[in-house]
């Protein structure tokens, strides 16, 4: 309860900031507000993957089905930012840009993670007949090497596509000379997503393995 | 080898099949499963062969005091169950080398011969013969010609008399009690009252499940 | 590797190698496939000459769909006649695994030979650096041999299972698809290669295999 109030006390902190606080940035104007919404969402995202991989690895290890629900759910949260992300990303880019895609190299890295959480939950669906051991164990399994994705993602890809597109923009928006205020505006937004995600992980475990509702 | 069940529980969806079952399986001793069709008998095979996971439970597998997982269990494991099933592009000959062959056993042409007389089989009539066409006590039999020859201590026989005549349930009898004399493991699941009367210690499933 | 294990995988290749000489409809199916892809797609095109980048990428969806028709059925196969008991009984993991990708790699080096000179005839391409193309390929498919491998054991038992099959696969190929498809391309005569996608290539085969060695043992033995 007072976790929750927490959470939303954060939220209320950080809408303020964005919509009263933040100046335009240069160039971006107030679109820059979207940013604020995007980079966490996105880094959720990413963080879900990483905590379905490490779950992944505890339920091989131990067999705990807790474990292997937790994994799951982390999966499905997973699957709901990176459609946020992907769509905020793909608006963001449309507003400065004037393309909703380019597959830059960041675009590509969350298309391969939406990619992967869908495939995840279409195989989680599809061994619904199966005992739930095997279902946790095919699931662990894929989570992890599905996992081997991420040093080709971060090593590579920026390459592959830096020969194609040889314009970096997304890292432009990231890097913005950041004053102070937005500095800690984007660090409590990055907090605040992080809570959201890791309160409705626990307590979509606790309750049912149900997918988490939206929440802002 | 030792083989325990410590509550060990099946169940599918909502329903129990079996629970609360603790046993424990020693060498040298027949140990039948017995139980209405239904009752999880073949279940309860593959999750002492740690084929499948338990819902409840646990299996625990030791030799003296070291513990046997994996492949060190499995390898001192076999099996003649009715999901059994041969190569059915290669024939006997073939399947039968295949799967000693992946545990490491060569097999010669006159152990091989010398096997499928002691199962009852002519040799002359199963040469180039896909295991697709063999007859179901054909198959039986060279289930068993496997059993025989993979040299496991641990043998777990699901009906090993379906579709055999009587003088193929006396052979499996014998070999059964032969191998428990040689310090092996049975785990025999059977509706047969002769067979499970040949076993030294009986877990009736039909009974466990009355106990709920 | 064991010595042991190397014999187990002998004896899983031939099996399969064996099987197939004696039940052609796995893998006829597969070339026909391709072959049916590749007519459409050159029927489509009525000879208009295609630029090198999207050729190369056409090649590769050709064969990644034609690949998946065939190394879908690796473990399925086995679990529909029902031998994949016996087999887990008797067969370790590592040689059962790596027999089987052996096979499929053979499966799909077969399939690029067949594939790739009708390929180069249907559409007309010249090929600029022939090893270059064949290495591509022959990288690529050991690509989709290792992941295949362990992600048709994943499927297995699952409710449709030839859809799911692609799209479990895709995501995990893709670090060796894209790089498959950007030497392709300058085989084609597009740019130049990088020598730093060959290294990448060979060493996400690399990790591929060894994960799937990983992790496969976690599917065969249940404890």
């Amino acid at each position: 309860m007072l976790l929750r109030a927490a959470i939303v006390l954060l939220t209320i902190g950080v809408l303020f900031a964005v919509f009263c606080l933040v100046p335009p940035a240069e160039g971006l104007g107030y679109y820059v507000r979207l940013a604020f919404f995007h980079i966490p969402v996105a880094w959720v995202a990413v963080l879900a993957f990483l905590m379905s991989a490490y779950y992944g690895v505890r339920y091989l290890s131990k067999q705990e089905l807790l474990l292997d629900r937790l994994s799951a759910a982390s999966i499905r949260l997973g699957f709901i930012f990176v459609l946020l992300a992907t769509l905020s990303g793909a608006l963001f880019s449309k507003l400065t840009w004037g393309a909703y895609w380019n597959w830059d190299p960041r675009q590509t890295t969350i298309f391969v993670l939406l990619l992967i959480y869908g495939a995840y939950l279409t195989l989680r669906s599809a061994l619904s007949g199966a005992d739930r051991a095997r279902r946790a164990r095919v699931c662990a399994v894929y989570a992890l090497f599905s996992f081997l994705t991420v040093p080709f993602l971060v090593f590579i890809v920026p390459r592959l596509y830096f020969s194609l597109h040889p314009q970096p923009v997304l890292n432009a928006a990231g890097h913005i000379d950041m004053e102070p205020v937005m500095l800690a505006t984007l660090l409590a937004a990055l907090l605040d997503a992080t809570c959201i995600y890791l309160y409705f992980l626990y307590r979509g475990v606790k309750e049912l393995p149900a997918g988490g509702k939206r929440h802002e | 080898m030792e083989i325990a069940l410590q509550d060990v529980g099946q169940a599918y969806g909502e329903r129990w099949l079996f629970r609360h079952i603790t046993a424990q399986f020693r060498p040298g001793t027949i140990t039948a499963v017995t139980g209405p069709n239904g009752s999880g008998k073949s279940t309860l095979l593959r999750i002492c062969a740690r084929l499948a996971a338990p819902v409840e439970g646990k299996v625990t597998v030791t030799e003296g005091e070291r513990p046997l997982v994996k492949a060190d269990y499995r390898e001192r494991l076999a099996l003649v169950t009715p999901e059994l099933r041969f190569y059915p592009c290669l024939t006997a000959w073939e399947n039968m080398s295949f799967l000693l062959g992946l545990r490491g056993q060569e097999l010669s042409p006159a152990c091989y011969s010398e096997l499928l007389s002691r199962v009852g089989l002519q040799e002359a009539r199963l040469r180039g013969v896909l295991a697709g066409s063999l007859s179901t006590g054909q198959r039986q039999r060279l289930k068993l010609a496997v059993l025989l020859a993979s040299e496991a201590q641990g043998w777990l026989l699901d009906e090993p008399g379906a579709n055999l005549d009587a003088s193929g349930r006396a052979l499996v009898m014998g070999e059964a009690r032969k191998h428990a004399e040689r310090g092996g493991l049975v785990l025999w699941a059977t509706n047969d009252e002769r067979e499970e009367a040949a076993a030294n210690a009986c877990i009736d499933l039909g009974r466990s499940e009355a106990g709920l | 590797m064991h010595a042991s294990t190397w014999a187990g995988v002998k004896l899983v290749f031939r099996k399969e190698a064996v099987s197939a000489l004696r039940f052609r409809a796995a893998w006829a199916a597969m070339f026909m496939f391709a072959l049916t892809t590749l007519a459409c797609v050159s029927l489509a095109l009525s000879g208009a000459r295609l630029a090198a980048p999207l050729a190369a990428a056409l090649l590769w969806v050709i064969l990644f769909f034609a690949s998946v028709a065939g190394a879908d059925r690796v473990f399925a196969e086995e679990d529909t006649s029902g031998t994949l008991l016996a087999l887990r009984v008797y067969g370790g993991a590592q040689a059962v695994l790596l027999g089987k990708m052996l096979y499929t790699f053979v499966l799909l080096l077969a399939l690029g030979v067949f594939t790739v000179p009708l390929f180069l005839v249907f559409l007309d391409m010249t090929v600029a650096s022939p090893l270059l193309l064949a290495m591509a390929c022959v990288l690529g498919l050991a690509g989709v041999a290792a992941a295949g491998t362990l992600i048709a054991a994943l499927t297995v038992g699952a409710a449709a299972n030839s859809g799911l099959f692609a799209v479990l696969l895709l995501p995990v190929i893709l670090p060796v698809f894209l790089p498959a498809i950007s030497l392709t391309a300058a085989a084609f005569g597009a740019g130049e290669a990088s020598l730093a996608y060959l290294g990448g290539l060979v060493l996400y085969d690399g990790i591929l295999a060894v994960g799937a060695s990983v992790l496969f043992d976690y599917l065969w033995y249940e404890e």
